[in-house]
This record gives structure tokens, sequence and C-alpha cells, in this order.
């Protein structure tokens, strides 16, 4: 979508028209599905909230600010009223905080592109590295490299510094690179 | 631990060459990034790593079906239409049993369901008239209601004086002096309050007709205008043309009225008056021609049936109708 048509999308939807509405619905979905998806692990209560989520933002489209970064607004506030939802999802289930806040962004093989030019890692490895990241580490490489948001949009929906997500992002590499290499060593030794 | 210049590695991942480099699609930045690091030896674990940051992590795009985002969509869009339904007046949220009546066979028919619970059916009366059928109702308050062919009444069980109609009726309407229980009738454009009169209410073609013989009656409009009317009064009201039409009923006026079974025309144009026969039989007319359709028409009309209504038409219009089972052919008598 380019971004002058998503603004003149966007300035329709606020005025209530409905084809603009599922225009943005259907181009916004698969990757707020997606985003929702990795935060919750639950599909039912991702597209639940989904749901509500458009509705609501149909219904409150008259007290939404100026929206300079359409992509990076819908992020911000789906991840709130996600986290919302998760909270009291949470109060009725006896699951462990810990433990829903570690299962989050955890990815798995299947996702990664079979063309990794970063490392050279089998996928196997390369996934356990990921997942040996911290649930924030995750959610800032998910953020940047599969839903394709810019540093400073992701300091904006993950709600911290510009400079924390490129220390994020950094920290986050130099492990996997630190691991990767010593991986690489420990192959070469086996072999 | 390795050496990392954090201010330096900021800048590499925004650097446009960098990235070139990077992805190797730019010969002088190839050439130029080549050249630096053998010349600073020292930067290469920061060049390495940010060189990660840009390339990444590849993801595999995951897919979902534009069936399911269709379906869910399609979802989103019937909240929103069912919770942004104009918000009817005060009068019109408790009383509308006709209204959700006609919502929930819609809805029915994509194949929806909503729930009604609210407005259980067993709560409701309704007389509903097929068309040519005219009956004599008398409700529970002792209120007389002539319900034309075509056409349906309904009210909660517990409040009779509370009524809802589409199409066309005829009220005596019981006056309960002791308490000065008021009346109510309401229709798609209107409603009528009323302590104790006779009027006529007609809500055929988008609009709705009221004729008042008797007694003083309020209409409340859809706009919410209210209107007050004397005896022999005429008001037609259409909600979504919004014309209103406030006239004294006089030989000046054309208008048509239905009484006691019978139409009273005065100066109506017989394409109006087949339209009325229409509404009530359901039936089509054709006009052999343009001039047949400006005819006027005065005079009474008996609603007895159809065969009589036909033959009293002909003789007041001087024209020869053809029935061909549901369809009229209205030629010159000639």
């Amino acid at each position: 979508m380019e971004i002058s048509s998503e603004k003149s999308l966007w300035y329709l939807f606020i005025e209530g028209d409905l084809n603009a509405f599922s225009s943005l619905f259907k181009h916004f979905y698969p990757m707020l599905h997606n985003y929702g998806l990795k935060i919750s692990g639950n599909t039912e209560l991702t597209e639940d909230s989904l749901q509500s989520f458009f509705v609501y933002l149909h219904e409150h489209r008259h007290t939404i600010g100026n929206v300079t970064n359409i992509k990076a607004y819908l992020f911000i506030s789906y991840r709130r009223s996600l986290l919302n939802n998760l909270k009291k999802e949470r109060k009725y289930t006896s699951y462990d905080d810990s433990n829903i806040l570690e299962s989050n962004f955890s990815l798995s093989i299947e996702e990664l592109s079979t063309k990794q030019e970063t490392f050279k890692l089998k996928s196997v490895i390369l996934i356990k590295l990921l997942n040996s990241l911290s649930a924030r580490e995750r959610e800032a490489i998910y953020l940047k490299y599969y839903s394709d948001l810019n540093t400073k949009e992701i300091a904006e929906v993950m709600d911290i510094t510009y400079q924390s997500v490129l220390n994020t992002l950094q920290k986050a590499f130099t492990k996997l690179r630190n691991t990767s290499e010593s991986s690489l060593i420990q192959n070469i030794l086996n072999s | 631990m390795k050496n990392i210049d954090q201010h330096f590695l900021d800048n590499l991942i925004k650097d446009q060459s960098f990235i070139n480099w990077i992805k190797k699609s730019n010969r002088n930045d190839i050439q130029y990034w080549n050249s630096w690091i053998s010349n600073n030896p020292e930067q290469i674990e920061t060049i390495e790593l940010a060189k990660s940051i840009v390339l990444g992590i590849r993801f595999k795009e995951t897919v979902i079906a534009e069936e399911k985002i269709d379906i869910e969509l399609q979802k989103a869009l019937g909240t929103i239409q069912s919770k942004t339904k104009p918000v009817l007046p005060f009068y019109k949220q408790k009383k509308s049993f006709a209204f959700y009546g006609i919502a929930a066979s819609i809805l029915m028919i994509f194949g929806l369901f909503i729930g009604l619970d609210k407005y259980n059916y067993n709560t409701t009366t309704v007389h509903k008239t097929a068309f040519g059928e005219i009956i004599n109702l008398t409700l529970p308050d002792g209120t007389s209601v002539v319900l034309n062919g075509n056409s349906t009444i309904s009210y909660d069980k517990e409040n009779s004086r509370d009524i809802n109609l589409i199409g066309e009726a005829y009220f005596k309407v019981k006056p309960i002096p002791a308490t000065k229980a008021k009346f109510w009738v309401t229709t798609n454009d209107l409603k009528v309050e009323v302590y104790g009169t006779q009027f006529h209410v007609n809500t055929r073609d988008e609009k709705t007709d009221v004729v008042l013989d008797e007694g003083s009656i309020h209409l409340v409009l859809d706009n919410g205008i209210t209107k007050k009317m004397i005896p022999g009064e005429f008001v037609s009201f259409s909600k979504n043309t919004e014309n209103i039409t406030h006239k004294k009923v006089n030989l000046q006026v054309p208008y048509g009225l239905w009484r006691d079974g019978t139409y009273i025309f005065n100066n109506l144009t017989l394409k109006e008056v087949m339209k009325n026969m229409e509404y009530t039989y359901g039936i089509t007319t054709n006009f052999d021609t343009k001039e047949l359709e400006k005819k006027l028409i005065s005079g009474g009309i008996p609603n007895k049936n159809l065969k009589i209504c036909l033959a009293a038409i002909e003789k007041s219009a001087n024209v020869n109708i053809i029935q061909n089972n549901d369809t009229l052919t209205i030629t010159n008598n000639n």
C-alpha cells in the first residue's frame, strides 16, 4: 500500500466510509493477526481481540487524534488492547505469569526462510538461539524483520526509547553472533 | 570481550552506502567499504555486528487465507452495522415490534440470527390480513379497528392501546375518561396519539396518511416534530423524503380515504386510485394509454371485494378493466 493512498484511505475511514474500513481491515488483518498470535500464543483470543479492536476503532474513529504513521498506530493500539485482554484472561486461568511471558514470541523453524544470509548456521540452531533471547529482544527482532517496522516505529510500539531499541537489537545480535561462532567452532571440533 | 563502537554502529545501520555494501548493490559503495575495512581492521567486530543487524533474520511470510479474512471482515461489519443503527426516539424504542419483526426477517434472509429474547413474539398479538381480506376487530380495550387487505397490526398483549400498523386501517378508539388513557398508533413514519376518536391511517407507498374524523389527535413525526389535528384534517408524512402535507379535507384537495369499507376519492387520478387497489388486493395494473392514468375520480367506491370495486371504478371513470389473474388492464371505454 502506498503511503499516499494509505493516508487517503485513513481519512475516508475517519469519515465513516465502510469501504475504506474494509480495505484497511484486509490490509492490516494478516500482520496484526500474526503479531497478536506471537504475543498471546492463542488463536481464539487473538481473533476475538482483533474483532473487537477493529470494531472499537470504527466506533471511536472521531476521538482518534492525528495519526502520522498508520501502521505504527495500529500496532501500538492493537498491542495495548490485546495485552488488556490477556490480563483479563489470566485472571481466570491459572497460568504462571513468567511462563506466559517467556512463551511470548517463541519462534518456530517453519517461520524461518531457508535462505539465511546472516549466519552460516543451520535453521535448527538459529531458532534455538533466537528462542534463548529474552521475550523483549525477540519482539524487537520480530517487529523489525517480520513486520518490517523501522527502529522509530518499534520504539513507539514497544513503548521504549529509540536508543533502547537499538541496544536491544544490538544485544540480541551480539548474543547470536557469539553463540553462532562458538557453535561453528564446536562443529569444526566435532567433525 | 569484543570492541564495539556504539556510536559508530548506530550510524552504520542507518547509512545507505553501508547497506548497499552489505547488499552488494552499488559498485562504488562496495569498493569504498572494502578498502575502508582493510584500513580499519580494529572496527571489524562493529562492522560484522552492523551487518548482522541490517541483514537480520529472514522470516517466511505466513499467509492467512483470503476467505478467512473475508469472514472476519463480514463479522466486524455486521457488528458495526448492528451497533450503528440510528438511535430511535424514545417512543419508538419501546414499541416497534413491527420494526423488529421486519428487521428479523431481513436478517434471516441473510442467514444471520440475532437474539430476540427481549422481544419474544409470544407476548405480541398480531393481526394480519391477506390481499383483499378485510377484518373487523375489537381490541381488548373496546377500540374497534377495521383492517384493510394486506395490512398488519401488532401490539403487546399487556397493552392493546399501543399498536403498530403496516398498511391501512380505520380506528374508532374507545375513550377511557376515568384514566384519560391514551391510545397510540405507531407507523414507520409517525406516531398518532389520541384519547378517544375516529381516524384513518394508511402507511402505503412509503408514507403515512392520517385523516381525522372525530375528536382530536397529536402526531409525533419521525423527525421529532409534533402536529395537532382537528376533525376533517389530513396529514401526510414520509420519513424518507420528509415531505409533509397538512390540509383540511375539502373538495379542492385531492385525497383518498377509506372508511367503513368504502373508499372515498376526491379528484384523485386513476393511477393513484389503482395504487390503493394494488396494495390492498395484491394486483398489478397496466394502463393502455398515458391519458388513462390521469383520469380523475371522485366519489365512494365500495371496498367489499375486488369485483364490486372494479365495477364501480369502471363506471365512475368510464373505463374498461380486464382482469387476467393478478393483472388488470385498463382501456378506454368505446
